[in-house]
């Protein structure tokens, strides 16, 4: 469904990503893993549309999105919930929702797909009218993915949704991730929380200073040596 | 005492007026994070279109301001198409290099009208610019109590478009985080030609009610943008209601100087104001409100 092909990136003279190619698969969920400052956003900024690749091609359904400029990627069916969630903070919950389904065929089912997100998330049912700046982290975090899903997307991508949530809400976090693919809907989770996020995708990369160096299913990367020694310190 | 009363009055329908040409300023200083310094430029420039429908056509100046509007509208999104947001995309020695470009963009305005017009006070004398109308013993103008109250319905219009439309919710959301609005699959450099096109619109539509009671010359121009810029100051940058309360106020407080000191320093009057707020109050109307 999404293929990177050889990609390179580079802001001015700073070399970003070197060479990344991967591939998600309809209905897969895979993992983009990696430390800080690896990589992982300017990957999912570039399928976004934010910035465009120097080099290579990123291909979703068949078509050729490397030059396609930001505002028409979520139209393809792509959404993007990004790193830090990124909500209108001075906008209701109802509003940052609504604003999720812009796209023409989005916009025709906006009442259904609404009601659908408030049973996901029925603390967002509660909370509608209220600013998106006055929710907790937790809620927030549910604001940015139930804002994703408003674009009735066929792939969606996260950029860290555990980062600044408790322990106790990552994991929960990662089950409705699971949940959520489950639903038929393609995920690219980016995250350095590399134990638990094995524990629920299909397959995952490895990408360490803009190189991809490392890939499998999980299962077997979960025994791999090299990701026991650096990752899980085990 | 009725003296105070008309004072007030009369300041109050003057700042409505005001608050229209500061709105447009605020909503370009939302979306744009710019001050738009070529905004009385622009209430000028609308001046001179409902001016000119007026004399050539014998347009009234209300429905004048419509035809302005539209032709503003049209030049504030051109100006953002094609010149400021190509500033926004290259590099530049100085990160306020927008701004400068507004001064520009005023300067060259300014003189165009003025090679045109020449520097001759215009006025518009239509059948009701003197007429007045008495409250017991007030009396209150006939063309600032329209004026007034189309300001207000065009705050009430831009209220109801920024809040129950989605165009006026990509505004909203382009204004608070540009990328994120991207990701949401907006379309930010239209998203900006309409707020500069909008905000232009405000600007004409202000100038034209402000039209019937003022002396027009290409120079008046800065006298607005220095109002503008003084109301969203006193307003907190980028709030529509505080445009609107920041107008009022100036708008009083001009009218105050004007009966109690003396008609030629009505405009010191706002300038004092405006810097005993940055002085005392430096986030305007809204840090009384949040204290």
């Amino acid at each position: 469904m999404l293929r990177v092909n050889h990609v390179h990136v580079a802001y001015g003279d700073v070399h970003i990503l070197w060479d990344v190619s991967f591939s998600v698969g309809e209905g897969e969920l895979v993992a983009l893993l990696g430390a800080n400052g690896a990589g992982k956003t300017t990957m999912l900024n570039s399928i976004s549309g934010l910035l465009h690749p120097q080099e290579g091609e990123i291909e979703f359904s068949g078509r050729n999105i490397t030059r396609v400029p930001g505002h028409k990627i979520p139209a393809l069916g792509i959404a993007h919930v990004p790193e830090g969630r990124r909500l209108f903070p001075e906008m209701t919950v109802k509003e940052n929702l609504e604003i999720g389904s812009l796209s023409p065929p989005a916009r025709q089912k906006r009442k259904e797909t609404l009601e659908w997100v408030f049973t996901l998330f029925p603390v967002l049912k509660e909370k509608q009218n209220q600013m998106a700046g006055t929710l907790s982290g937790g809620q927030q975090q549910m604001l940015a993915i139930g804002r994703g899903l408003m674009a009735l997307p066929r792939l969606i991508m996260f950029d860290e949704p555990s980062l600044g949530l408790a322990p106790v809400l990552v994991k929960h976090m990662f089950q409705l991730i699971k949940d959520i693919n489950q639903q038929g809907i393609t995920v690219l989770l980016v995250e350095q929380n590399v134990m638990q996020v094995l524990e629920v995708c299909h397959r995952a990369y490895v990408i360490e200073n803009g190189r991809i160096v490392l890939s499998g299913a999980s299962a077997e990367l979960l025994n791999n040596k090299y990701i026991k020694d650096v990752y899980l310190g085990i | 005492m009725h003296l105070l009363g008309q004072t007030l009055i009369s300041g109050f329908l003057l700042g409505g007026m005001y608050a229209l040409i500061a709105i447009g300023m605020t909503l370009i200083m939302g979306v744009m994070k710019i001050v738009n310094l070529a905004h009385g430029a622009l209430v000028m420039v609308g001046m001179y279109v409902t001016y000119i429908c007026f004399v050539l056509w014998h347009i009234n100046p209300y429905a004048g301001m419509f035809i302005s509007m539209l032709l503003l509208f049209v030049l504030g999104s051109l100006i953002q198409r094609y010149m400021i947001n190509r500033l926004v995309e290259v590099d530049s020695i100085l990160p306020e290099n927008q701004v400068l470009l507004t001064v520009g963009i005023s300067l060259v305005l300014t003189e165009v009208i003025r090679f045109i017009f020449k520097s001759d006070y215009l006025s518009v004398s239509t059948g009701f610019s003197g007429k007045t109308v008495f409250l017991g013993k007030m009396s209150v103008s006939v063309p600032m109590t329209i004026g007034f109250v189309i300001a207000m319905v065009f705050t009430y219009l831009l209220h109801l478009f920024l809040n129950r439309t989605d165009l006026g919710m990509t505004i909203r959301a382009t204004a608070q985080d540009r990328d994120a609005a991207v990701y949401m699959g907006v379309n930010v450099s239209r998203v900006t030609m309409i707020t500069f096109g909008l905000g232009s619109a405000f600007a004409a539509a202000g100038g034209s009610l402000l039209l019937p009671m003022f002396y027009l010359w290409p120079d008046i121009g800065h006298l607005f943008t220095a109002k503008a810029f003084i109301i969203t100051i006193l307003g907190g940058m980028g709030s529509t209601a505080g445009a609107l309360l920041g107008g009022l106020t100036l708008g009083i407080a001009e009218s105050l100087g004007a009966t109690y000191i003396s008609m030629g320093y009505k405009d010191v009057v706002g300038l004092v104001v405006f810097l005993l707020v940055l002085l005392f109050m430096p986030g305007g109307i809204k840090s009384l409100v949040k204290r």
